[in-house]
């Protein structure tokens, strides 16, 4: 036996594959499986939402009020007031299968939300600052159109699904932040057309109630003007259009709709 | 799995192949693979894990990985012009969650 | 405030992530360079994994000698594994860290064992294995030890 010096081939241990050529079929294949996943989870909500149709939601939660989320101002006065605006609304809404209620939520934030068995909960803070009747009956109108749409249901559907789904993905990645954060960013994309829609049915029920759509708009003027210069930037990301926008998209509906923008305004009795 | 020959060297995990002379060798060769199962397999075997017994997607990828190994290992013997790897020895660890890496070595040599 | 909240959940992580494969590219190709030279410089210095020496060898000194070096992937190679271990399959992006840690392990044992005055080293052992990071679950900086260890002999007329 002797020994004869020689070097093995270098590259047998070693693919040949580029990494960033790995990378790029990895994150597009995943995505796409992602967005299949996605897809799917949507549609499975969609079934939810039609074999659970509106009637038996509405039985369903027909006592339901989620005590965490909402501190109920019993002694607000106004709360006769509003839920007779809500009455006179709902009238233009004749097919709604829920029966709607109204709870005044007692916190200084600006906010109106749509819950589950027709539940509407508005802020102490919403009503000290509209200005006049037409401002309040655009953000109810609003909160009808998401009941009509059944966004309420679908957003909390796709929040569930979602969230776990981007949990579990990103507990095998070891940032479980990014996966909430992605799940957040996803569920945005969907809720902004969502608002648009229901923008243009509370649009029309306050057309309905006072024959004109002026100062529907004016609470969101508000909002822009008191809002930093990032306002544009976050509209992108953020789960409701920015302020500016649902403005002029509302102006253009109203506009293709022939709904006068200007009229007598009803005062607020507070 | 054939670990007597793979690519037409012989392989052998003794100092010698037995009834054959060493003529001359070439030095050490190396082979290896990291690999690791989807996460299908993954979550079926945290499954299986609960009562026991064997992981059938394992022992695949196992087995997968060292053919792999030995095949990688052959490939540079025959760069140096060996037509058999003596004394092979394997390695088997984990270097990260769900992936192993299977390594086998042995030296290059010339038998008659 | 949101825009830096944004900034700071992604776009953070892609500047980590392309620093990572510069520099981590960079060094790879480094370290390749002076394995490639370093086992030229050695070419001719017989390894062996067994314990049998040509006839003509005449063993004077024996001694144990090894070499060892932990490395870790760098951050875009580890998240590309992260990917890689959802779908199955080779995790490419490792094999040469493990390939170059290995020859490094080899090179600094045969180093030790020239530098000592030994002619050859024989019976070669190669070893792997996972240091557990502190957090131990598995995730986070998980660094792999290579050890190669022989025994290192001096020939009175090396043929």
């Amino acid at each position: 036996m002797k020994f004869t010096p020689r070097q093995p081939r270098e590259d047998v241990n070693v693919s040949k594959e580029h990494p960033l050529v790995e990378a790029g079929t990895l994150i597009a294949g995943l995505g796409l499986i992602l967005v299949a996943i996605l897809v799917a989870l949507v549609f499975l909500v969609e079934l939810v939402l039609y074999f659970v149709p509106a009637e038996k939601e509405a039985q369903m939660f027909a006592s339901w009020s989620p005590g965490d989320l909402v501190s109920v101002s019993y002694d607000d006065e106004r709360l006769e007031q509003v839920e007779s605006l809500l009455a006179r609304l709902a009238r233009h809404w004749p097919e709604s299968q829920y029966p709607l209620r109204l709870e005044i939520h007692d916190s200084p934030a600006i906010n109106a939300l749509a819950l589950p068995g027709g539940l509407i909960v508005v802020t102490r803070g919403l009503l000290d600052s509209v200005e006049s009747e037409n401002e309040l009956a655009f953000v109810i109108g609003h909160e009808l159109g998401h009941f009509r749409n059944r966004d309420h249901i679908r957003g909390l559907g796709r929040g569930i699904a979602f969230g776990i789904l981007f949990a579990a993905i990103s507990s095998t990645e070891g940032s479980a932040a990014l996966g909430v954060s992605l799940a957040d960013l996803t569920l945005r994309g969907f809720s902004r057309r969502q608002e648009a829609a229901a923008d243009r049915f509370g649009l029309r029920i306050v057309h309905r109630e006072y024959g004109h759509v002026a100062d529907a708009w004016r609470f969101f003027e508000r909002i822009d003007r008191s809002m930093d210069e990032f306002a544009d930037m976050v509209g992108y990301l953020s789960t409701h259009p920015s302020p500016k926008n649902r403005v002029r998209s509302m102006i253009e509906d109203a506009g293709e709709n022939g709904w006068s923008i200007s009229g007598e305004l009803t005062g607020l009795e507070w | 799995m054939d670990l007597t020959s793979v690519k037409g060297l012989t392989l052998s995990n003794t100092e010698t192949i037995p009834g054959r002379r060493i003529v001359e060798f070439f030095g050490v060769v190396t082979g290896n693979t990291v690999r690791a199962k989807h996460i299908g397999r993954d979550i079926m075997a945290g499954l299986k894990n609960v009562v026991g017994g064997e992981l059938k997607g394992y022992t695949e990828l196992l087995q997968e990985s060292r053919q792999e190994a030995i095949e990688r290992m052959a490939e540079q013997a025959r760069s140096m012009g060996a037509n058999a790897v003596v004394n092979v020895r394997f390695a088997t660890s984990s270097i990260a969650q769900g992936a192993s890496e299977l390594f086998a070595y042995g030296t290059a040599v010339r038998v008659e | 405030m949101e825009m830096l909240n944004l900034i700071v959940q992604f776009g953070l992580p892609l500047v980590v992530l392309v620093v990572a494969y510069v520099i981590g590219a960079y060094l790879e190709r480094r370290h390749f360079r002076s394995i490639r030279e370093r086992e030229k410089s050695l070419q001719g210095f017989p390894v062996t994994t067994f314990a049998a020496m040509p006839a003509s060898w005449r063993v004077g000194t024996s001694r144990l000698v090894s070499g060892s070096v932990v490395v870790s992937l760098d951050y875009f190679k580890r998240v590309i594994a992260g990917l890689r271990a959802i779908v199955g399959g080779r995790i490419k992006t490792y094999e040469p860290l493990l390939d170059r840690a290995r020859r490094e392990a080899v090179l600094r044992m045969l180093e030790e064992a020239r530098g000592a005055g030994f002619d050859a080293v024989i019976n070669v052992r190669l070893e792997t294995s996972r240091l557990a990071n502190s957090s131990g679950d598995g995730n986070g900086t998980a660094g792999v030890e290579m050890l190669a260890f022989g025994t290192a002999v001096t020939l009175d007329r090396p043929q």
